[in-house]
């Protein structure tokens, strides 16, 4: 049943997005992010659709790729959706039915709300597709090397990580084990309430907890045992090196950026 | 030359609120560069306790351990002992830091701090000796158990260490998993590895060229495969296994069949067998 996880969602290809230095993919997707809400009229969301759909196909993903990630936020599209409905009462009334008021600034909000989000999601799901879980760990322990000024690791954060997304298939096969262990001897996992479903799982996690540490003590032994010391006078065999392409990809970006401040400009804004 | 030497080692477990746990009691042993040394004994004697010396995990209370003239208990050889010394555990996956083989192969070179194109020469290098080159790209758990431990063994081998310890290696591993993760050992003790080796399986003792056995924290009995094995009832007496061949061979004996004591492999054993079916002097009714 826990048989077809995959680490992260990486979609292996070699693509142009594929190929970015995965910082500065980090970097274009928080600008990503910016763009997507830059817009205050149709044109320049249209701008940021039609972007979106550039960037997906330069990255030659398969579109059910990005269904599937926009899938489990529909509910929540949906319910932003509805209350832009209800709430932003501009423009000419179309529904008036006790507290249910409708109008045409309320559907236009809402719609483009709705879009918006979906843009969001899809765009930023692009960064987990395009890259390696551990290039994803090595761009944000380079991205937040600054941080070592505060007093915060970043070499232990991305440690964490890595050792978290090397851990979770393991785990996963070991609680279908131990599931497979306390059926055998007569748990009940899958009838009663909420409650009673919840109390069933205890036999299942503490097993699952006490391994883990003793998977945690083990590897901190195997992990000294190679001379491992921290992340001071660590190096790397992979290096992160940024190519011509990661720097135009970041002036496209900006570019479109001020292009979406200009429409903004020249078409004023609908939203409420 | 010695790789190690434990001089009259002691080591007690410190527990919070309990007595100590005295695990070794004068352990002295010496390991020559280019030996492979077989370490058995049952379950608590204290041979993960010795190993675990050796690589300066574990410091002894009493006595002193060296590695090629470096004292463990001098925290300046701590490092440089742990390259020499690389540790494999019997759990493979929890010895595994990566979510590729490759990166994980370049986890302890990374860790010495060595130059990009070094790690990179010698990660290929190890993956080579383990014969797993085909897999660098792969995900350690979508692997058998044996390739994962030879994985873990790589791993080890990119510090460029003089000798190995392994602790069980093959415990948990199938039958084929077990061949394989021998095979690489047999061959980078063959091509000058220090291996020490601890593990259940008497078969496995027998490739040795040194077998040590321990008991109560002190060595018992330390000497050759032939030599160890052919004292059938003492090793019995221990708590111990003897390889199979050895065991029929003392069954056979003790119905007054003429066969020799030191006998450890399938092919010695079936030698001698043929020997004396084919000799006529030596038929008995």
């Amino acid at each position: 049943m826990m048989k077809d996880i995959t680490l992260g969602q990486y979609f292996p290809g070699s693509s142009l997005l594929h190929r970015l230095d995965p910082r500065m993919k980090l970097v274009l997707t928080l600008l990503f992010i910016v763009l997507v809400f830059l817009p205050q009229n149709w044109w320049g969301l249209l701008a940021v659709l039609v972007f979106l759909v550039l960037v997906v196909a330069l990255s030659r993903l398969p579109a059910r790729l990005l269904w599937r990630s926009v899938k489990p936020v529909l509910f929540l599209v949906l319910f932003t959706a509805v209350l832009n409905m209800l709430y932003v009462h501009t423009g000419t009334t179309l529904v008036q039915w006790g507290f249910i008021h409708v109008t045409t600034g309320g559907l236009q909000n809402a719609a483009f709300i709705a879009v918006r989000i979906l843009c969001l999601i899809a765009g930023s799901s692009l960064l987990t597709y395009t890259t390696t879980p551990t290039a994803l760990t090595d761009g944000i322990e380079q991205l937040l090397s600054p941080l070592k000024w505060i007093k915060i690791n970043p070499h232990e954060l991305a440690m964490m990580m890595t050792i978290a997304l090397r851990f979770i298939p393991t785990l996963m096969e070991e609680t279908d084990k131990i599931m497979s262990a306390q059926k055998a001897r007569g748990a009940d996992l899958e009838s009663g309430g909420l409650l009673q479903r919840v109390r069933a799982l205890v036999p299942i996690l503490i097993p699952l907890f006490v391994s883990s540490f003793r998977r945690a003590y083990d590897l901190a032994m195997a992990m000294e045992c190679r001379c491992y010391q921290g992340g001071e006078g660590r190096t790397r065999m992979k290096q992160l090196r940024t190519a011509p392409r990661d720097w135009l990809s970041l002036a496209v970006y900006a570019a479109v950026a001020a292009g979406l401040v200009v429409l903004n400009g020249l078409f004023g804004s609908v939203l409420k | 030359m010695p790789m190690l030497k434990a001089e009259d080692v002691r080591f007690d477990y410190e527990y919070e609120n309990e007595a100590p746990q005295t695990v070794l009691r004068g352990v002295n042993l010496t390991v020559e560069k280019g030996s492979f040394v077989a370490l058995l004994g049952h379950n608590g004697c204290g041979k993960s306790t010795l190993a675990k010396h050796f690589n300066a995990i574990l410091l002894p209370t009493g006595g002193r351990v060296l590695v090629e003239d470096l004292d463990t208990a001098d925290e300046a050889n701590t490092y440089p002992i742990r390259r020499r010394v690389g540790m494999v555990l019997q759990n493979p996956d929890n010895q595994l830091v990566s979510t590729i083989v490759e990166e994980d192969v370049a986890f302890g070179p990374e860790n010495l701090g060595l130059p990009p194109e070094e790690i990179r020469r010698r990660v290929d290098e190890a993956l080579e000796a383990v014969d797993m080159t085909a897999y660098r790209d792969h995900s350690p758990h979508r692997l058998s158990g044996g390739q994962k431990q030879r994985i873990a063994i790589a791993g080890v081998l990119a510090m460029h260490p003089d000798c190995l310890l392994l602790d069980e290696p093959t415990a948990m591993l199938d039958p084929q998993g077990r061949q394989e993760v021998l095979d690489t050992v047999c061959r980078l003790n063959r091509e000058g590895m220090t291996v020490v080796l601890i593990t259940h399986y008497m078969e496995e003792a027998a490739l040795a060229d040194r077998v040590v056995v321990m008991d109560e924290g002190v060595v018992l009995a330390d000497g050759t495969p032939h030599t160890i094995f052919a004292d059938v009832e003492k090793m019995r007496a221990w708590g111990l296994d003897v390889p199979q061949p050895t065991a029929l061979c003392a069954a056979l004996r003790d119905r007054g069949i003429d066969l020799p004591a030191d006998l450890l492999t399938p092919e010695e054993c079936a030698a001698a067998l043929m020997q004396l079916l084919t000799d006529p002097n030596h038929r008995k009714a």
